[in-house]
């Protein structure tokens, strides 16, 4: 694989696209990019992106409720079709990203609410919008622990009631990655040293649980040192 | 994480089973990332998982008898007429309809017309656990479905089968390292036939069924120990 | 033997529940409610009871669990509990290869699973900003539609064995299995395909394809035709499914419902033709719609969708040009840093896809969104109500696929 064992998956690289003008695909909406910035300009935190067929805009969690409005409702945007809402994390920050269509443009519209922190990520709750997206914001609380505030229903979906972790951030290990089992690829292979040999990464240091989160959530607690998974006795070194 | 006590128990009874090779390798024991969601039947004692209340029930389960006392007072039991059960119960296999995922679809049509299941008498796939001889697992076990599974496989009444189909249920699958789902269902129930794929071909889970069949009808009445625990050594 | 279990006891006896105790389960979670809908749902009125439609039922569609509330005959609310196979596929394609993620989508929509194949690679592609033969392009687009008519069949199939017609299901099978046979024979598998690739698709059309792809359609037109008139003029089947689960336009909407349930209520938002991809703008079809919004009108839209994929198969031969069936990429393929959406048209609805690249050969992120996922809320929107033997006609009318929703 492309990556070392025992770290966390960091991203390498920069999130940012390369500059547009190399798209093969169709020019973007100039228009909507214009009609954006006129309309939402105040309340976007960073300056309207477009690439391929996508139109970009990024919001503070604090502006998403009226800008989320603003888009469904203004008749010069009418987004009306919640394609998408899923969770992202970066590494350092939670984002929620939507994705919208619209009759009026050929582009898609990403709206994404960047900033939100690791201990407390809160945003507000779209269902009043749109019903249908309470689930995705139930699946968003349940891989990434973002609280939807306004979400009705806002427990787990995936994962049983009393599970621990959120498992879509990237400080939640697989056993694949805490214990450099076989499962790693070909680079492990090649290692001529026994697992329980290897020299052990400190791992990332979460932060504390978040207690206020329902249903008993919390992040795993690992120091460095720690491996997220039950320790492996001392075998024979391998040959 | 903590290392909780359904862990340790498992990871005791696998390494109590016979059935593991005494490994060579340094990787001792699998990795099992815990899960709080539900907790395996105990493989110690694996009647059903709980005790039985009902005290004249318990009081024939304490017989020593082969297949659960269920013959209570006979003592001789004819082999004839055990083979002809037997040869009866096989050829008349009625499978609980538990797909779960993918290899359900094959498990359905290995049932319709194309590939006939009903040629093999295994046509009436019953809802109900209480009327199935034969629990096909087709399809990935996660930690949240596997109580219920649990609970289906408790509910059919003795005899029964399972058959571990496709190549998540034989041992994690493509699945294994995935943080919601169990690596195999023998860690939570005895299987009797592994039928790997992945998709199994319909034309595999029939020949798995007459593994199967052939399986019944060699047993004689005398059904081997069925223990819980992966098969594959510890190490693996 | 006793008679300590047989003698009545009265309902302030302690031990009379401490047999069975309750998990998590159970209809009633065993926890205090943790949500206002929890709350509102886990509260019995009067005359109200709990009943669990688990995991495992005769209804095809997968583990899906549904806590009803019912009154009587009469479903009063329902609360879907998912989860039961939900297996990490997001949390796996992290940990892998860009490559690697076409097969470990595969098994989201395992009837159709080419479908479940594109997203990792029009996600690759557009980050990479690449373009795919000609003659790729349109072995996909024939291998997408074989899969959207076996997946069709087979939901008109699953639609009449959750009525009780255990018939048609049969008839679907047969439509299913040809059709995953001549698949068999170019891709070599008959579920999980793994056949498209980032840049193309796997191997070229082949003589044993060819031929039973034209036995099939000889006789493709007859068969659909048969299956569906089964069950079309059936006054069983016209009556239950009629003016069932009905949802209106602004509804749909608002309940973020894509596909066939879209298409019923009258709104003729089809991927294909709102954001063509691949050799759509090139193929000529129409996008069925219905008015009524009801079971009816979902089914009867099925099998108009049959009808235009058939057409679309036959342009397709028509029109399939000569080339290579693969751009050239290098074996370590490292994606450009970027973020990338796509959407296309599945049975279900529209397929979203949003990844994020970060440069390296592994996604950062692949967000997989399925249409069954949103459209199963519509459920708990229109079946309050009805009986509870509508419930899995509603259900089955809104096609879901557990694969998918679960991820």
């Amino acid at each position: 694989m492309g990556r070392p064992p025992g770290r966390p998956h960091r991203p390498r690289g920069r999130l940012t696209e390369a500059p547009p003008d190399q798209s093969r695909s169709r020019p973007t909406d100039t228009a909507l990019k214009r009609r954006l910035e006129a309309r939402l300009g105040d309340q976007l935190a960073g300056p309207v992106r477009a690439r391929h067929d996508t139109t970009e805009i990024v919001v503070g969690p604090g502006n998403l409720a009226a800008v989320m409005r603003a888009l469904r409702e203004d008749p010069a945007f009418r987004f009306e079709l919640l394609a998408d809402l899923s969770g992202v994390d970066t590494g350092t920050v939670l984002q929620v990203v939507y994705h919208l269509w619209s009759p009026l443009t050929p582009d898609w519209l990403r709206v994404i609410a960047d900033g939100l922190p690791r201990e407390d990520p809160r945003v507000p709750s779209i269902t009043f919008l749109w019903k249908g997206a309470e689930w995705g914001e139930r699946e968003a609380y349940d891989m990434f622990g973002i609280i939807f505030e306004g979400n009705r229903d806002l427990r787990r979906i995936y994962m049983p009631p009393d599970f621990k972790g959120f498992p879509l951030r990237k400080d939640f290990l697989l056993p694949d990655d805490a214990a450099r089992s076989p499962g790693m690829g070909v680079r492990y292979m090649e290692q001529p040293v026994a697992p329980a040999e290897t020299r052990r990464q400190p791992v990332l240091r979460t932060s504390p649980g978040t207690g206020s989160l329902v249903a008993g959530a919390g992040h795993q607690e690992l120091v460095a040192g720690e491996t997220a998974a039950p320790a492996l006795s001392q075998g024979e070194p391998g040959p | 994480m903590e290392v909780n006590e359904t862990t340790v128990v498992m990871e005791t009874a696998e390494a109590g089973a016979d059935v593991a090779v005494a490994p060579a390798s340094s990787v001792v024991s699998p990795i099992i990332v815990p899960s709080t969601g539900w907790s395996a039947a105990d493989p110690a004692a694996y009647n059903g998982g709980r005790p039985p209340t009902i005290t004249h029930l318990a009081q024939l389960e304490l017989e020593p008898k082969g297949d659960n006392g269920r013959w209570g007072a006979l003592d001789v039991i004819p082999t004839k007429a055990d083979y002809l059960l037997d040869y009866l119960r096989a050829n008349s296999l009625w499978p609980l309809l538990s797909g779960l995922a993918c290899c359900a679809m094959e498990m359905m049509s290995a049932a319709t017309s194309v590939n006939d299941m009903d040629r093999f008498n295994m046509f009436p796939f019953r809802a109900s656990p209480r009327q199935a001889d034969v629990l096909i697992v087709a399809g990935t076990l996660t930690t949240k479905m596997a109580g219920p599974l649990i609970r289906l496989w408790e509910q059919m009444p003795e005899p029964k089968w399972c058959v571990a189909m496709g190549d998540c249920t034989c041992s994690g699958g493509r699945y294994k390292r995935s943080y919601a789902t169990v690596e195999g269902i023998d860690r939570v129930m005895p299987v009797d036939v592994y039928i790997p794929g992945c998709p199994p071909r319909p034309e595999g889970l029939i020949y798995g069924m007459l593994k199967l069949q052939q399986l019944i009808v060699g047993r004689r009445g005398q059904w081997a120990d069925r223990r819980v625990g992966p098969t594959v050594p510890a190490g693996v | 033997m006793t008679t300590e279990h047989t003698r009545i006891r009265s309902l302030d006896d302690p031990h009379i529940f401490v047999d069975t105790p309750a998990t998590i389960y159970d209809a009633v979670p065993p926890y205090p409610p943790t949500t206002e809908r929890e709350a509102e749902f886990y509260s019995l009125q009067d005359g109200e009871m709990l009943i669990n439609l688990g995991p495992q039922h005769p209804s095809t569609h997968g583990v899906l669990r549904v806590v009803l509330k019912i009154d009587g005959e009469r479903v009063v609310d329902l609360d879907p509990v998912l989860g039961y196979l939900h297996r990490g596929v997001e949390k796996i394609c992290e940990n892998g290869d860009w490559h690697h993620a076409i097969s470990n989508c595969d098994p989201l929509e395992y009837i159709a699973s080419m479908f479940s194949e594109a997203i990792p690679v029009l996600v690759a592609e557009k980050l990479l900003d690449l373009e795919v033969p000609r003659r790729a392009d349109y072995i996909r687009v024939l291998a997408w539609e074989l899969n959207r008519i076996s997946s069709h069949a087979l939901f008109i199939g699953w639609l009449a064995l959750d009525l009780g017609g255990l018939t048609p299901i049969l008839y679907g099978f047969i439509e299913r299995d040809e059709i995953v046979e001549m698949l068999a024979a170019l891709t070599g598998q008959k579920l999980l395909f793994n056949y498209l690739r980032i840049g193309g698709v796997n191997g070229d059309l082949n003589h044993e394809f060819l031929s039973r792809l034209g036995d099939w359609m000889g006789r493709a037109g007859q068969r659909i035709e048969m299956q569906q008139k089964l069950i079309n003029e059936n006054e069983i089947f016209v009556r239950r499914t009629r003016n069932l689960g009905t949802v209106d336009r602004e509804t749909a909407l608002r309940m973020c419902l894509t596909g066939p349930p879209l298409r019923a209520t009258g709104i003729p938002y089809d991927v294909r033709r709102a954001h063509p991809y691949s050799v759509y703008p090139e193929l000529d079809f129409e996008i069925p719609t219905r008015t009524e919004g009801d079971s009816w009108a979902r089914y009867m839209l099925h099998i108009d969708e049959i009808k235009q994929s058939l057409h679309i198969i036959d342009q397709v031969l028509h029109q399939i040009p000569d080339g290579p069936i693969m751009a050239k990429l290098p074996r370590l393929l490292r994606v450009p840093p970027g973020r990338a959406w796509i959407a296309f048209e599945s049975p279900r609805g529209q397929y979203g896809a949003y990844g994020i690249s970060d440069g390296s050969d592994q996604p950062f992120r692949l967000r997989i969104h399925d249409p069954s996922y949103f459209n199963l809320q519509t459920v708990g929107l229109v079946t309050p109500g009805h009986l509870i033997a509508d419930t899995m006609a509603i259900m089955s009318s809104l096609d879901p696929i557990m694969g998918g929703i679960d991820k």
